[in-house]
């Protein structure tokens, strides 16, 4: 596996200032075995540096606030608030880091979702061993490895959405970012946010209200 | 259908009030009218009076029968009513006649039995889905999750295991992964997240792409654009359902294409999967997996059709899920 896109001149999603300074992790897994064996597994690494393992969303948003990250490795499923919201608020920061998501579960809903949530990355738990130090050096150059959605999924999931969420998360799935997408749509920074938590909210699926 | 060994009520009354008849015949012929009837035409006589007694029993039978006829004809009924399909109730019960009540008693007992049936299966089926989810959740937050932490474990053992052992860990690590993965598509198929998570329409398109991608099986979907919002239990038996459906497709029809079709009226919800394989055999007897669709049906009081397609090829299974107007 290679990394998809690696623009050699825009900058990346780090904000490391020196490039042989290690990739700065965070963590977020409720599960302590996993957390703790993810941390030694990274730690393990000479160019990782796991600034903190935590067990919530929250405690991981607390975290990144107050400190430089560039990768965040987040377990979709966490207890609370799962791994897409944590996507979603880190992405909010004024240094965003990275996000890596892993998850049990890595069909195309998923995926669909991770582009809304803008995350980076998503690793199956059955790879996470063999493949994960590798692609959170992509993700931390600034790759985007997302799996692709099934034509038909798609689809499906489109259609659930009204026409301006289509064209959202169209050019989502074409590999806009949220501010070109804004500009295209004419968006204002605080409709397309609110419009990025009700598809997020939508492709999550929650049902859609009954019928008037 | 064994014949009785009683003589039935007709015969017995029918005889009772002939020989009574017979008595009283006889017996005022003897006691009031002796000497009466001319000795010259006593065959004449004795002919005349046994034909109105003959008469009169013919007469009587014709009668009774009439009278008994709706007795039987419930018996009959009881004898072949099937307890498991709806709707189910002797015609014309009016409480006109015993026999009417008797009718209408009847129904009512069979609406109550029913009533608990449906309510038995559904404590079985709700404590069934319990028990899934239980699993499910149990097998995803335990197990799947601690073989996690032992994939993360041997991948460290591996970058330091001495050479000659890494290919052995490497081995055991794949082993694990194989368990991961088994682990999780048990979790999926105990219980289908994505029903809690995305509605029926994307749960269904979910599962229709993993048939396709697991048993190499080809389905054309028709899935609405959106559904209002039904009661999770109605949702979980039209999943159930398209998955037994579907499942049965891949196993018996030796077809590679279905078609999964969902549709959406005001007062009702069409679920229709189709094949244009083999088809039923003739006089087939439903398996548990067809018994546990139409119990789940009934359970919400729905009408599930399982025929072979009208053209001749393949089989297709409709379930109708009457919907109730918003309240």
């Amino acid at each position: 596996m290679t990394c998809l896109a690696q623009p050699p001149t825009s900058e990346p999603t780090t904000s490391r200032d020196d490039p042989l300074a290690p990739t700065r992790l965070l963590v977020v897994d409720d599960h302590p075995a996993v957390r703790a064996g993810l941390r030694e597994l990274l730690a393990g690494e000479a160019d990782f540096h796991v600034v903190a393992a935590v067990g919530s969303a929250e405690a991981g948003m607390d975290i990144a606030k107050r400190e430089p990250i560039d990768v965040a490795v987040v377990d979709y499923q966490l207890g609370g608030r799962n791994g897409l919201w944590m996507s979603r608020k880190l992405k909010r920061l004024p240094e965003p880091p990275a996000v890596l998501i892993y998850s049990a579960y890595t069909d195309g809903v998923l995926a669909a979702a991770a582009v809304v949530a803008e995350a980076d990355a998503i690793v199956s738990k059955g790879r996470i061993g063999s493949d994960l130090c590798h692609e959170i050096r992509c993700a931390a150059a600034g790759a985007r490895h997302l799996p692709a959605i099934p034509p038909r999924l798609g689809e499906s999931l489109r259609r659930r959405l009204d026409h301006e969420e289509q064209a959202v998360f169209g050019l989502l799935l074409a590999g806009f970012d949220t501010a070109e997408v804004a500009g295209t749509l004419g968006l204002s920074p605080a409709g397309m946010e609110s419009k990025l938590w009700e598809l997020l909210r939508r492709l999550e699926g929650i049902p859609t209200p009954p019928r008037a | 259908m064994s014949q009785p060994r009683y003589v039935p009520l007709l015969y017995r009354v029918a005889a009772i009030n002939a020989v009574l008849l017979a008595t009283a015949v006889t017996l005022t012929v003897a006691l009031l009218a002796p000497g009466k009837v001319s000795a010259l035409a006593v065959d004449e006589e004795i002919l005349v009076v046994l034909g109105a007694v003959a008469l009169v029993v013919i007469a009587n039978v014709y009668l009774l029968r009439r009278v008994v006829g709706p007795v039987q004809a419930l018996t009959a009924f009881a004898r072949q009513v099937d307890y498991s399909t709806l709707g189910q109730r002797i015609p014309d019960a009016e409480p006109t006649s015993e026999a009417g009540e008797l009718a209408l008693t009847f129904n009512q007992m069979l609406e109550r039995l029913q009533a608990e049936r449906r309510e038995s299966t559904g404590r079985v089926l709700r404590a069934q889905e319990a028990e899934r989810l239980r699993i499910a959740q149990e097998l995803h937050d335990q197990v799947g999750q601690e073989l996690t932490a032992v994939l993360l474990g041997l991948s460290r053992l591996s970058a330091q295991a001495p050479i000659g052992l890494e290919e052995n860990v490497l081995a055991v690590q794949d082993v694990v992964r194989d368990s991961l993965e088994d682990v999780r598509r048990i979790a999926i198929e105990l219980r289908p997240e994505a029903l809690d998570d995305l509605g029926l329409p994307s749960a269904l398109a979910v599962l229709a792409d993993r048939f396709a991608q697991q048993l190499d099986l080809e389905i054309d979907e028709d899935l609405p654009l959106s559904l209002p919002r039904l009661a999770s239990e109605v949702e979980l038996v039209v999943y159930r359902v398209a998955q037994e459906a579907l499942t049965n497709v891949a196993r018996h029809s030796a077809s590679s294409r279905a078609v999964l079709m969902l549709q959406c009226d005001l007062d009702r919800l069409l679920l229709v999967v189709r094949d244009d394989g083999l088809g039923l055999a003739p006089g087939h007897s439903p398996g548990t997996g067809m018994r546990g669709m139409r119990e789940r049906a009934a359970l919400i009081g729905a009408q599930l059709e399982i025929d072979n397609r009208p053209s001749g090829s393949g089989c297709e299974v409709r379930l109708e899920v009457p919907l109730e107007a918003e309240p």
